[in-house]
């Protein structure tokens, strides 16, 4: 009887913690489709997340990696499933604002529920120590100055790293040759093994080098600087705010989910993201966090793809 | 630095460090015995869990399943010609036919011993060599890189046995096969046919254990009323002791250690490559290479010990640059990042005990090969031929699905092992060699990128492949190889045609 009595109280003050709940969801494990293979850093943000999100749901949650097609097989996989909040997707953002224009896929921004952004980080550009120019606007002048002449290691054909450099070069009339590696760590090693002239990729792989004094990095892709690179220009130093192309990650879900399960879930992940260990692995990652939510969601990954659209329409990788 | 290492040596001593190497290595000897179950699917797995221990217990751990699962894909390798990993398809060329030849228990402590000898070697290189060692993985821009692929392709040469046309056409279907979506340097789509799932290319994996483990399984069920195997010859006992080992491998063991040790520092090439170029030199060194494919067992010695000795070695760039050099590596790296270690050049002045106390985990595991694998597994994994055919056809196809579809969650790759499985099957039938494929595969995308890297970084100046010592070096190898096998061939056609064909040639 004294159960009985605990668990109604328990019953009772749940429903009145949420009182927009009218059913009882999630009673029953929900599925987080990763469209990265186990192991990389799409999935070690997501798995280490989602210890924190099955508290908060008060649910298990198994992560599944549907990997391939950079990214498309598995929100392809998600387009497909029923929009009960049961089966979710946490993606970086190539996969919904990038693969879209270069490959056939089922699914768009527009036709996924958006559910809230959690983190991102800047690439940077570095050079070596002997290069030329000590800020953003000496490095911009250099490689003005020697158009076709430096060479910079990325990550490859409609890699964000890429385009957000293409975008940059393309607004201050820059021809720098881009040398497409498979990511950042081959990236970094052709850069130290001075086979290519400047690195592009993400902060942290090159963090190292930087505080050695053997790179130095003079430029990063987000708007505002990082704290981390001081001597690196932000965007908005050089002028032009508008270009910022990051890394970011999300929660998303099947188009036509109930507007309700979707604003629990995206409470559960902004408390998810507040636990201390999750923003010591976030800064270890080199990643802030970066809560967006519902249509705010929608219109940032709509300027986005935009954007990329027109970068990659430039370079003649626009296929659809 | 030395003073650092003897520093961490009771960190990875600890009784705690202990119990996750014992752990790490018995889960990684059955996981790389399981066709389907890799190391790295297992690792990231595991990974989350050790989160709030101590980084040595999660490094140990690591270390363990790494190491041993080098030795246990050579389990089903030797035993049912199936290999438990994609590094252990050298290990089926004479590993199986020694178990049918009766000496399944020599093949067997062989290949521990290799195992165990190649990690130990490549664990040393890595405590002593690691920052020497990685200036080297520096100086391997898309030029060297090329020159490597390339003379990874002419082991062809050796590989191909008796019909020489036949192994190029192997080794094209694989270049085919490695060629199929999107390419990286124009994001071009190849060979799709319009398909989505081929956009993404072919999961080596998923190919490897099509080609390679199915056909076996098929051959066996066509066998099943023939007494396919004979248990007896599994009583490791048997087998004289490794003293004898030591006097007749030591010179393959060093030679194949240095392979996987170069092979180790490269980022991307892999325990794969290393071993088939081990066995590839055994056998081109060999008084009698005629014997192997048919049960050498210097050919699993090299095979073993070289996939082994890749281990320790791949995690020198990764540790001392960041960089890592397989999925394991990166998988190390982000557990050390989780416990807020930066990898890179600061690493081992500001963490010494962990990154030190990891070499000596990595020392460690493979030391505990010797005991672990000669005497719990493999008696316990000998037993498995004990099973009717009709329990073990079944069980083993099951288990590689199991583990093909963990790699991405996508049914249609189960479709694709099995058609794999069937083209492996008729090559096979059609006396194809398979191996050829493998290297096809996995050097003709390697060759190409890299050469193409290069010419974008020169501006189409070919010179660039031609004029830098380490491109020299490798070309000159590349040379005596190729020049020794022709110099082989002409002898034999020289002294076949100076004595007229007796009757049995």
């Amino acid at each position: 009887m004294k159960q009985y009595m605990l668990i109604g109280a328990l019953a009772a003050a749940t429903a009145a913690s949420t009182p927009a709940m009218a059913d009882d969801y999630p009673n029953r494990p929900i599925e987080i489709i990763v469209p990265a293979p186990a192991g990389g850093g799409t999935d070690a943000v997501a798995r280490m997340l989602n210890q924190y999100l099955e508290e908060e749901l008060g649910q298990s949650a198994a992560v599944l990696n549907v990997a391939g097609g950079g990214g498309a097989i598995g929100v392809n996989q998600l387009a497909r499933t029923k929009p009960d909040g049961y089966t979710l997707l946490s993606t970086w953002n190539s996969p919904i604002t990038t693969v879209p224009h270069m490959q056939r896929v089922q699914y768009s921004y527009d036709t996924l529920t958006p559910i809230i952004s959690t983190s991102q980080s800047a690439y940077t550009m570095c050079v070596s120590p002997d290069f030329p120019a000590d800020n953003g606007e000496e490095f911009i002048a250099e490689l003005q100055a020697n158009p076709g002449h430096y060479t910079y290691g990325n990550d490859g054909v409609g890699g964000t790293m890429r385009l957000a450099a293409e975008r940059i070069f393309a607004a201050f009339e820059i021809d720098a040759r881009p040398i497409p590696f498979g990511g950042a760590g081959e990236t970094l090693q052709n850069f130290l093994g001075g086979h290519v002239d400047i690195y592009g990729g993400s902060i942290t792989p090159v963090l190292p080098y930087v505080e050695e004094g053997q790179a130095k990095c003079l430029l990063v892709t987000s708007a505002a600087p990082n704290e981390a690179l001081p001597q690196a220009s932000g965007l908005e130093e050089l002028g032009h705010p508008e270009l910022e192309t990051v890394l970011w990650r999300m929660m998303l879900a099947p188009e036509g989910l109930d507007e309700e399960r979707a604003t629990f879930i995206a409470d559960a992940v902004e408390r998810a993201v507040q636990y201390p260990e999750f923003q010591e692995f976030l800064a270890g990652q080199g990643e802030t966090l970066n809560l967006v939510r519902g249509e705010a969601l929608r219109e940032r990954l709509r300027q986005e793809s935009e954007a990329i659209g027109e970068v990659l329409d430039n370079l003649g990788l626009k296929k659809h | 630095m030395f003073e650092s290492l003897f520093h961490a040596l009771p960190v990875a001593l600890q009784p705690d460090s202990l119990l996750s190497l014992v752990v790490g290595t018995l889960a990684g000897i059955l996981i790389g015995a399981l066709p389907g179950l890799n190391p790295v699917m297992a690792i990231a797995l595991m990974l989350p869990l050790t989160y709030g221990f101590d980084p040595i217990i999660a490094l140990g751990l690591v270390a363990g399943i790494y190491n041993g699962s080098m030795y246990g894909g050579a389990i089903p390798a030797i035993l049912l010609k199936i290999p438990g990993t994609p590094a252990a398809i050298a290990t089926t060329f004479d590993g199986y036919p020694m178990t049918r030849n009766g000496q399944g228990g020599l093949a067997l402590k062989t290949a521990c011993w290799s195992s165990a000898v190649g990690g130990v070697v490549s664990a040393l290189a890595l405590m002593t060599l690691a920052p020497l060692l990685a200036k080297v993985t520096l100086a391997f821009g898309p030029a060297e890189y090329f020159w490597v692929a390339v003379f990874g392709l002419t082991s062809i040469a050796v590989l191909v046995g008796k019909d020489l046309s036949k192994g190029i056409l192997s080794a094209l279907l694989g270049v085919i096969v490695g060629l199929v979506g999107i390419d990286t340097l124009s994001g071009e789509e190849r060979y799709t046919f319009g398909s989505l799932y081929l956009v993404g290319g072919f999961d080596l994996i998923i190919v490897l254990i099509g080609l390679y483990a199915i056909p076996p399984i098929l051959e066996m069920a066509e066998k099943r009323n023939e007494s396919y195997f004979n248990a007896d010859s599994f009583r490791v006992s048997a087998v004289a002791g490794g003293l004898g080992l030591l006097r007749n491998y030591w010179r393959t063991w060093s030679r194949s250690s240095l392979i996987g040790v170069c092979v180790g520092i490269l980022p991307g090439a892999g325990g794969n490559l290393a071993a088939l170029l081990s066995y590839n030199e055994a056998k081109r060194r060999a008084p009698d290479p005629d014997s192997f494919g048919k049960g050498n067992p210097v050919g699993i010695a090299a095979a073993e010990s070289g996939n082994s000795a890749d281990n320790a070695s791949a995690m020198i760039p990764s540790l001392t640059l960041g960089i890592p050099g397989n999925l394991v590596a990166a998988l190390v790296l982000g557990a050390l990042m989780i416990h807020g270690l930066q990898p890179g050049p600061q690493l081992f002045t500001k963490s010494p005990d962990v990154v030190f106390g990891f070499m000596w985990q990595m020392l460690l595991t493979a030391m505990l090969l010797f005991v672990l694998g000669g005497m719990v597994a493999t008696r316990l994994f000998a037993q498995v031929l004990r099973l009717p055919t009709a329990l073990l056809v079944p069980t083993t196809l099951v288990l590689m699905a199991i583990g093909v579809y963990t790699v991405n969650g996508n049914v249609v790759d189960l479709y694709v092992m099995l058609a794999f499985g069937l083209v492996g099957y008729l090559l096979d039938r059609l006396e194809f060699p398979l191996a050829p494929v493998v290297l096809g595969v996995l050097l003709g995308p390697m060759a190409e990128q890299n050469f193409r890297l290069a010419m974008l970084i020169s501006q189409n100046d070919a010179s660039v492949l031609f004029t830098r010592p380490i491109s020299q070096g490798i070309i000159a190898l590349l040379l005596i190889v190729l020049l020794s096998q022709l110099w082989k061939y002409h002898r034999r056609n020289a002294r076949s045609s100076a004595a007229p064909p007796s009757g049995s040639a």
